[in-house]
């Protein structure tokens, strides 16, 4: 009710009996843009084309009827002439007591309509009923739950579409239409409880309105200008209210028996065209609740014209109708929000529709157009829409059960086709879709023992039946055979029926999304193998900037997700590529850093370990160059640019859970995961001493870095002395140092790094029988998150803590330092701040007095100099003058 | 004893680089950790009676003062020229090799024994192998407990190493630490 559209400019009052000459009214809407009186049936055939091949027409021409009354209208007025008050004139022929029964109506029409209004709930009118599944109407009560699903987008349209009872509003709507009975006939028609309701609302009315009113009433005559402002203010709004309730009647109707009102579907669309943007926006959500519900489960295929000719029952060509209107309707209002989709005030609603349709209905014919545009919209600039089109795209992934799967094909095939098209630069949303995917493994391991069921089956059967056929007579042969027939034909018949898909079928569609969607990773990849390539000269500093390869990181997170289902036979080219990405440098060609980020790289690196890992059975591989990029990558490594939790996954499968080290190689990681937790955050510092502490214990010679002797002894090999610059662990002779760090780290100021450095510092003397217990401790992605975590409650807050407290493990110390901070913001002595604020500011203002006090002196200082030399001056001017004096005398 | 010229180098690098890759590199500019010298020298390769040698300078300059005929070794022998003129490496490079390898493959405790007798590794008895591997790259052959036992040739990539069967060769043997006892008069 509180908007209102400019388009309306001449209102027009209902007085048909007074009304000179006829026409007006249809003329009256023409102006305003709007094809054909509002209450009367619209004739649905000129606006839906019955082939549901073609657009339906967006304005049709023929519609509007101007009569010979319409063109003496506009000829008796001249333009200069258009006012309120002239068309008010000629339409009410005498001036002043008709207006003011006019008013005095407005003025009763409004306040009803605002009584209307608060007699709302918060049911809209496609809650309020509900077809069940058998197909009736069932009334819901108002106070039944909500489906919030459906409510949702009244809302964000701006102006929620609250309507009463339904009821009521249908017929007040008619009665609305005569208007002529006073009003005190009106109100004995409505309720009791109406009128209660009514007297509340009069009692409760702004004060504004009801001075307007009554200023209205007072200056009525002369103030022509205003009643005209606000009289097309009214009924703008009464028009917005009218259509508000007639899509909600017609709606109503739909839902109540969709078989026998299935052309309302027509009127809806036809409301859909208007020009006012929140009626259309209104009509096409409208219409996507009808449709949600009047869908059947099923698709729905038009009859040939041989079907046509036939001749068929009553109900039969009934349903055909209602199938066929359904559909057309669809098909029009398909692509409608199609055409809508490209103009940017009707985007997001067009989109919506479109997901909520893609949502409710995949099953239904035209699917593949709502795909499509869903699909588009996923890289879409406007976050909402994505984000709505990603939901749309993931709840279909997931329930598959609704589509069989097929539009899941759909869907992946024409992102896989997007990626493609734009050439990899595309928002990292499109991909992430791609993780809710479900791939059933047991599908393709069924099968060969099916067949080998079937196939021993088979072979007894035949022996059987030939067995049977050999003694048997003609006759018993020929009943043999009809029995065998009618069973192929019943199971025939059985597997058409069934619901289940075919596992054939299945399985197809299955490999065919797992071959587009690794098609999409690996294009991926090359893509930004090629781009690194072009630019191998860029620095590590520019190449920070985000979106270079958008889509590298979730292609990644999938490519890990499903490494299981990657054939064998892409695997050496897939971790070619990835070592490639991971920055391992040619064989010949020295260090070329291409321009990928730390965090990618780490990642690149946690996938090729996960997918070697899911692979395991085949045979067991060293992955020897990532453990080299790895190690050069922790001297790239840089606390706050780089994301610390990849860091600490890729501590965690690559050396946390790795099985077997080499001596040399884990040497190496240790001592420079100690040289460089020195230098990390805290958390980081802690996932690199986990990590430490596994690699000693699993690595028994590796313990020899504990000893306070350098030089490692026979272990060092041929590198005799620690070289911290080495790019190749094997090389950097880290047995021959001497893990001095931990002792520094022992006095870290983080008490859980501390206690973690010291308690390794203590294992020393540990031997292997131990280890066990020591090895079930935790991860380091654990304890990074662990001390993250606590972090953030430390900054939180961000007071004094003592350093010195010793806890054994991360949970525990969390769960204690949140009561603890409880604690020390309510010990801190205020007194003792207080005193201190006071302290402070005493001296601040000693500082201003002072600075005052000196410019005073200052001042004062340079005015007595002044007056000194003042008076100098004036003395020896006397003196001179005395001279002079004297001179003449 | 003199240095190797510029043919004979080549064989010698070929092989090592075969092995090593491009830690050839950290080979050849190995700095000695012995003698009185300042900066320290580096490790070279001196040839004396067919046999590859590989030493550092100054102990090179100090085997100067034995002749020649009376030399037997000097620093670590890696190779040996054969009648034919080419360029084998022996078991005793294999320490040079191990630390520098680039290719490598982890036994099993029962394929052991077997390697050390001087059969081939088949693909039973392999615990791990490094990725990526070539057929024709040099590998060197470790234990589970990192203990370098020989090297040899592989016969198949990594990526074949998963579909053949358990029979299959991975590895050509080529030396082996067993050779110390079996061979023992020729090393």
């Amino acid at each position: 009710m509180e908007s209102h559209s400019p388009l309306y400019l001449f209102p027009l009052p209902r007085k048909t009996e007074e009304r000179p000459i006829g026409g007006q009214h249809s003329l009256g809407f023409y102006l305003h843009g709007i094809e054909g009186p509002l209450e009367d049936d619209v004739d649905g055939a000129s606006i839906i084309n019955e082939d549901p091949g073609d657009f339906p027409p967006e304005t049709c021409p023929d519609d509007l009827q101007i009569s010979y009354h319409d063109c003496r209208f506009i000829e008796r007025l001249t333009i200069s002439e258009i006012n309120t008050h002239t068309i008010l004139s000629l339409t009410t022929g005498e001036n002043s007591p008709e207006n003011l029964e006019i008013f005095q109506k407005l003025r009763d029409r409004r306040r009803r309509e605002r009584l209307l209004e608060a007699n709302d709930t918060e049911t809209n009118w496609c809650d309020a009923t509900s077809p069940n599944p058998s197909g009736r109407v069932r009334h819901r009560s108002r106070k039944q739950t909500v489906n919030l699903h459906e409510v949702w987008n009244w809302r964000e349209l701006g102006h929620g579409l609250k309507s009463p009872g339904l009821g009521r509003r249908g017929s007040s709507c008619r009665r609305r239409g005569r208007q002529l009975e006073p009003r005190r006939v009106r109100r004995d028609i409505v309720g009791r409880k109406w009128r209660e309701v009514r007297e509340l609302l009069q009692k409760n009315r702004p004060r504004e309105e009801m001075s307007l009113d009554r200023f209205l009433f007072t200056n009525l005559a002369d103030r022509d200008d205003d009643i005209a402002k606000v009289e097309k203010e009214l009924s703008a709004e009464e028009v917005f209210a009218r259509k508000k309730i007639k899509l909600a009647e017609v709606g109503m109707s739909l839902l109540e028996d969709p078989e026998s009102n299935i052309k309302c579907l027509k009127e809806l669309l036809h409301i859909c065209n208007e020009k006012d943007h929140n009626i259309a926006k209104l009509g096409l959500m409208s219409l996507v609740a009808v449709f949600k519900d009047i869908i059947p489960g099923y698709r729905i295929r038009l009859p040939t014209e041989k079907e046509l000719e036939m001749k068929v029952s009553k109900e039969i060509r009934q349903t055909r109708f209602y199938e066929s209107t359904l559909l057309s309707s669809y098909k029009a209002y398909l692509l409608k929000l199609i055409a809508l989709e490209e103009d940017p005030s009707f985007h997001c609603v067009a989109v919506r529709c479109m997901c909520i349709l893609l949502d409710a209905v995949p099953h239904f014919n035209f699917r593949e157009n709502l795909v499509a545009v869903v699909v588009r919209n996923l890289n879409s600039s406007d976050d909402v829409v994505r984000k709505l089109c990603c939901e749309t795209l993931r709840s279909l992934f997931t329930n598959e059960g609704k589509h069989e799967g097929q539009v899941t094909l759909e869907a992946v095939l024409l992102i896989s086709e997007l990626v493609k098209a734009h050439d990899c630069h595309l928002h990292p949303d499109i991909l992430e879709v791609f993780l809710s995917l479900k791939f059933d493994e047991d599908l393709g391991k069924a099968r060969p023992k099916e067949n080998a069921k079937v196939s021993k089956k088979k072979k007894r059967k035949k022996y059987l039946e030939q067995s049977n056929q050999l003694p048997s007579t003609d006759g018993k042969r020929r009943k043999h055979e009809l029995m065998t027939k009618t069973r192929e034909e019943l199971n025939a018949d059985m597997k058409s029926v069934s619901f289940t898909p075919d596992n054939d079928e299945r399985r197809a569609a299955q490999s065919e999304i797992l071959s587009a969607i690794f098609g999409t990773y690996f294009r991926i990849i090359r893509h930004c193998m090629d781009s690194s390539l072009s630019r191998p000269m860029l620095n590590d500093i520019s190449s920070i900037r985000l979106g270079q390869h958008p889509l590298l990181g979730p292609c990644l997170t999938g490519l890990g997700k499903f490494s299981h289902l990657i054939d064998l036979d892409f695997m050496g080219a897939l971790m070619g590529s990835l070592k490639k990405l991971a920055g391992h440098s040619g064989s010949h060609c020295g260090s070329t850093s291409n321009s990928l980020t730390v965090s990618e790289k780490l990642q690149c690196c946690i996938v090729a370990f996960r997918v070697m890992r899911n692979n395991l059975d085949a045979l067991n591989v060293d992955l020897q160059e990532f453990y080299v990029q790895l190690y050069n990558l922790l001297l790239e490594y840089r606390p706050f640019r780089d994301r610390g939790d990849v860091l600490a996954e890729a501590l965690k499968t690559m050396l946390w859970e790795g099985k077997q080290h080499d001596m040399h190689r884990a040497a190496a990681f240790v001592k420079r995961l100690a040289t460089f937790s020195l230098s990390f955050g805290s958390p980081e510092a802690l996932a690199a001493l986990v990590t430490i502490k596994h690699l000693l214990l699993r690595n028994s010679k590796c313990r020899g870095l504990l000893e306070n002797d350098p030089g490692g002894g026979s272990l060092s090999g041929l590198v005799v002395k620690y070289r911290p610059d080495a790019s190749d662990p094997h090389l950097s002779g880290a047995l021959a140092s001497v893990l001095w760090e931990l002792s520094l780290l022992s006095k870290h100021y983080n008490p859980s790094v501390s206690s973690a450095a010291s308690s390794m510092l203590s294992t020393e003397g540990m031997n292997p029988s131990q280890t066990q217990a020591f090895l079930s401790t935790v991860s380091p992605t654990k304890a990074f998150e662990d001390l993250t975590t606590e972090q953030e409650l430390f900054k939180a807050a961000n007071k004094k803590f003592s350093p010195s407290r010793k806890i054994k493990s991360g949970n525990e110390f969390v769960l204690m330092n949140a009561e603890d901070v409880r604690k020390i913001e309510s010990v801190v002595d205020e007194d003792v701040v207080e005193g201190k604020f006071e302290e402070h500011f005493k001296l601040l203002k000693d500082f201003d007095e002072n600075e005052r006090l000196r410019l005073e002196l200052d001042r004062t200082s340079a005015a007595i100099r002044l007056y000194g030399e003042y008076r100098q001056q004036k003395k020896l001017k006397r003196k001179a003058k005395e001279d002079k004096k004297r001179k003449c005398l | 004893m003199r240095p190797l010229d510029e043919k004979e180098t080549t064989a010698v690098f070929e092989k090592l680089f075969k092995f090593t890759g491009p830690n050839l590199k950290h080979i050849v500019e190995r700095p000695e950790t012995e003698g009185p010298d300042d900066p320290p020298g580096r490790y070279c390769f001196r040839l004396h009676k067919n046999r590859v040698y590989y030493a550092s300078e100054s102990l090179i300059r100090r085997a100067t003062n034995v002749s020649r005929e009376r030399l037997v070794s000097v620093g670590t022998c890696i190779g040996k020229y054969t009648k034919t003129g080419s360029f084998r490496l022996t078991v005793q490079s294999l320490d040079l090799l191990a630390a520098h390898a680039r290719h490598k493959v982890w036994l099993k405790p029962t394929a052991e024994m077997s390697f050390l007798y001087g059969n081939s590794v088949l693909k039973g008895g392999l615990a791990r192998i490094t990725d990526n591997t070539n057929a024709g790259d040099g590998v060197v052959v470790f234990s589970m407990s990192d203990i370098p036992l020989g090297f040899g040739v592989a016969a198949r990539s990594t990526q074949d190493c998963r579909k053949t069967d358990t029979n299959a060769i991975v590895v050509n043997h080529q030396a082996d630490v067993g050779e110390y006892l079996r061979h023992e008069e020729e090393l």
